[in-house]
């Protein structure tokens, strides 16, 4: 075994595989674990856990509070579950200016009061400094499953359309364009809540699995179903949502806006006579405003994630390969 | 990577800030003379490296007229 | 840019031009990385004709930098007090010991930077380290490189220096033009190294080797259109440098950056990764400029590496082989575990083969 690097963390393959190694230490007693983004448990309740680090800890958009409490409240909504409770641990680093560190609580507290989420177990601790880079925040969140029919990766059968809520990459090109001294004039990150967007589609029988496209976007979202549900996957770029200002971004820093962060941008695999219906509910709320139907899963070419390019020509989806870095050449 | 950038601000001498949609980015100028704020540039690791001297869009229609002509003479 | 339903129409009716023209199988390097990061993400490889090959060539910076170099890199960046910036490119580049990715997870210190002059500012923020700037790249990021050593000089910064790893394009492609052993029938020349150097430096690939050539930009219409352009060269028995990116490529090329890199470098013979050692082909600093030397402040020498057994790369990359055709590839040769050039950078052809064609098994092909 080597030791992590920064790609381990990126949400691509090495994530993946890394993920799939320490599941495998636990399978006595916990079995294979499934790869989403929530577990559900017996009685109807759902439960996720997550860690935020984002530096900048503020952005156009958000600020790592909004980001904790949306991120694993978005983890539960996916799989249909409606977020009601969550339990928060900070983790600061000694010198964090509480003014600050307050400004970022009123953000994630305002988040929990529009999804009447209540906060009921928490933790603080700060490290020496130099030991955190001034504040992580972990966040588990429980809800109930509303869905009327189970939403998960193992639904995902040949034929369903393939939709995504918005333009992709918004939350990860802000943060790029932050790191990498690009200015946006109006860009912000889609970090959001997703539930009020996918509650009434829990009442839909023909929406078979969800996901947020967070780390590793919407790419390796899409790969990971592939492969996981043995299945095809064909989209069509001309479809996928986008943003100008993402792709402008990406120009400049050689990116592929399928690899870059959303978080408030989900995807979802419709059954294709439902597709029309789940198009209508999700273009009745702002967030998904410019749904669109980017693709279908097929029973052709398993395993594999296929886009038909702007150009005509086709080309194969692969996992991100890890950390994403700027490219000049 | 190839995408034009249009400058819309000389801070000095060497640097001009170039903006393409609403994204902008403070370029190096040190490689290009006489630029001037409207100029569309190539910008390549931080570098102005070229001034447009034709709108690609352009640019690219009279190529597909041309090989299409000359594919009509064949 | 034109509409997407009008690129689709206009792709393929340039499609039907290029299978008039064709008169029989064509071999068309594409020698920047950048190309070949544009056909593959375009899918172009997908769409053209069965008797147009397209081989990715030497052109892409990080794939050709060489063992070496990229030792003396993760050694640098190892050295206590040092901080080594580079662009993002090279960061996962393998060594004979590891990447600069590795080095970084052991403690070394790794600044990636997304233009050369970052490098300045870094080295004024931290008067008690050394910032190396490794520059890699073409004729392209060179001039870059070059205004950074002018602008140190002029504010006398002292911590600074630079470890020059430029390759020249025109003296490779000669190497590769003059061998008998390889089939290439035209190049499609890189845009943006033409920005700055202009066409004359490729005519002798059409007068002395009967090359076909085109200057292109990096849009699927400027790619295509470039491919056509060689085929109608090649079966028109005409071979020519011609210029089809006229919208940001002079003739004379950009003149001051050419001052700049006179100014600044000398040519010198290095080494290309997986292809050996080509005269010319390189940049040093001038004397001039020898105080910013990491050759010598840190006593660097290259020691001439065997590459990794059984890699091909050198195949490759003169376009010897396919990827697929390399016994290593997808096999212990992955993007994540490469083991040579062509499977480092995103760029690399190996690795686009492997992305973008699932392996090499793609059902749409490579």
């Amino acid at each position: 075994m080597g030791r992590l690097s920064l790609g381990h963390g990126s949400g691509g393959r090495l994530t993946n595989d890394l993920v799939k190694k320490i599941a495998s230490a636990f399978a006595r007693e916990s079995g294979m674990l499934e790869f989403e983004d929530c577990a559900l448990l017996p009685g109807g309740w759902g439960v996720t856990i997550d860690g935020f680090t984002v530096s900048p800890l503020s952005f156009p958009g958000g600020d790592i509070g909004k980001l904790a409490v949306c991120g694993s409240a978005n983890d539960l909504a996916v799989r249909g579950v409606r977020p009601l409770w969550l339990a928060m641990s900070l983790l600061a680093e000694e010198g964090l200016d509480e003014e600050e560190l307050f400004t970022y609580m009123r953000s994630a507290a305002s988040v929990c009061a529009e999804l009447g989420v209540q906060l009921v177990a928490g933790d603080t601790k700060v490290l020496p400094k130099g030991q955190a880079d001034r504040l992580y925040i972990a966040t588990c969140a429980m809800g109930k499953n509303e869905a009327i029919s189970p939403w998960g990766i193992k639904e995902i059968s040949p034929g369903d359309t393939v939709i995504v809520s918005g333009p992709v990459g918004r939350h990860g090109a802000v943060i790029a364009s932050l790191r990498y001294d690009i200015k946006l004039r109006e860009l912000e990150s889609d970090c959001a809540p997703l539930w009020p967007l996918i509650e009434p589609l829990t009442r839909l029988l023909g929406v078979h699995a969800a996901r947020d496209c967070t780390r590793g976007g919407l790419g390796t979202v899409l790969c990971e179903w592939a492969e996981v549900a043995n299945v095809g996957i064909e989209i069509d770029e001309e479809a996928i949502p986008a943003d100008g200002d993402v792709s402008a971004v990406s120009d400049i820093l050689g990116f592929d806006p399928l690899y870059l962060a959303c978080e408030g941008t989900a995807v979802f695999a419709v059954a294709s006579e439902w597709t029309e219906t789940v198009l209508e509910t999700m273009r009745s709320h702002p967030l998904g405003r410019s749904a669109a139907a980017i693709g279908k899963v097929t029973e052709a070419h398993p395993g594999l994630v296929g886009l038909r390019t702007s150009a005509g020509g086709m080309r194969v989806v692969d996992m991100q390969g890890g950390e994403l870095l700027p490219r000049i050449c | 990577m190839a995408v034009p950038h249009k400058v819309v601000e000389i801070m000095d001498e060497n640097r001009a800030l170039v903006s393409t949609g609403g994204v902008e980015l403070e370029v190096r100028t040190d490689l290009i003379e006489g630029l001037q704020v409207g100029d569309v540039v190539l910008v390549h690791a931080g570098f102005v490296i070229e001034k447009y001297n034709q709108d690609e869009g352009e640019e690219l229609e009279s190529l597909w007229e041309e090989v299409m002509q000359f594919a009509s003479g064949r | 840019m034109p509409q997407v339903g009008d690129l689709r129409a206009k792709m393929s009716s340039l499609l039907e031009a290029l299978n008039k023209w064709l008169c029989g199988p064509i071999t068309v390097m594409e020698v920047c990385g950048t190309h070949t990061v544009s056909i593959f993400r375009s899918g172009i490889r997908t769409m053209l004709p069965k008797d147009v090959r397209l081989l990715s060539g030497p052109g892409c910076p990080v794939c050709v930098t060489d063992q070496a170099e990229v030792d003396a890199m993760v050694s640098l960046a190892k050295k206590p007090g040092v901080v080594l910036a580079t662009y993002g490119d090279m960061v996962r580049v393998p060594g004979s010991c590891g990447s600069l990715a590795e080095a970084r997870s052991c403690g070394a210190e790794v600044a990636v930077v997304g233009s050369a002059i970052q490098a300045l500012a870094l080295a004024e923020s931290m008067q008690d380290k050394e910032v190396v700037f490794a520059g890699i790249g073409f004729e392209t990021t060179a001039p870059a490189t070059a205004v950074l050593l002018r602008e140190a000089r002029r504010k006398n910064v002292k911590n600074l220096s630079v470890l020059s790893l430029h390759k020249l394009v025109p003296p490779v492609l000669r190497l590769l033009a003059s061998d008998p052993t390889l089939v290439i029938d035209g190049f499609l020349l890189p845009g943006h190294v033409s920005t700055i150097i202009g066409t004359a430096p490729y005519a002798f690939l059409a007068e002395e080797y009967g090359k076909a050539c085109a200057v292109a930009g990096f849009e699927p219409l400027d790619i295509m259109a470039g491919i056509v352009e060689i085929a109608r060269q090649i079966c028109g028995g005409r071979p020519a440098v011609r210029c089809l990116y006229g919208r940001v490529v002079r003739h004379e090329g950009n003149v001051k950056a050419q001052e700049l890199l006179g100014e600044v470098f000398r040519p010198a013979s290095v080494r290309w990764r997986g292809i050996g050692v080509v005269e010319a082909s390189g940049l040093v600093l001038a004397d001039d400029y020898s105080d910013f030397d990491a050759y010598s402040r840190f006593g660097i020498t290259l020691e001439e590496v065997n590459p990794p057994a059984g890699c091909r790369c050198g195949d490759v990359l003169a376009g010897r082989i396919a990827p697929l055709e390399c016994p290593l590839f997808g096999g212990s040769c992955t993007p994540q575990f490469p083991v040579g050039p062509c499977m480092v950078s995103s760029e690399g052809s190996c690795s686009a083969y492997y992305k973008y064609s699932s392996k090499g098994v793609s059902p749409w092909g490579a």
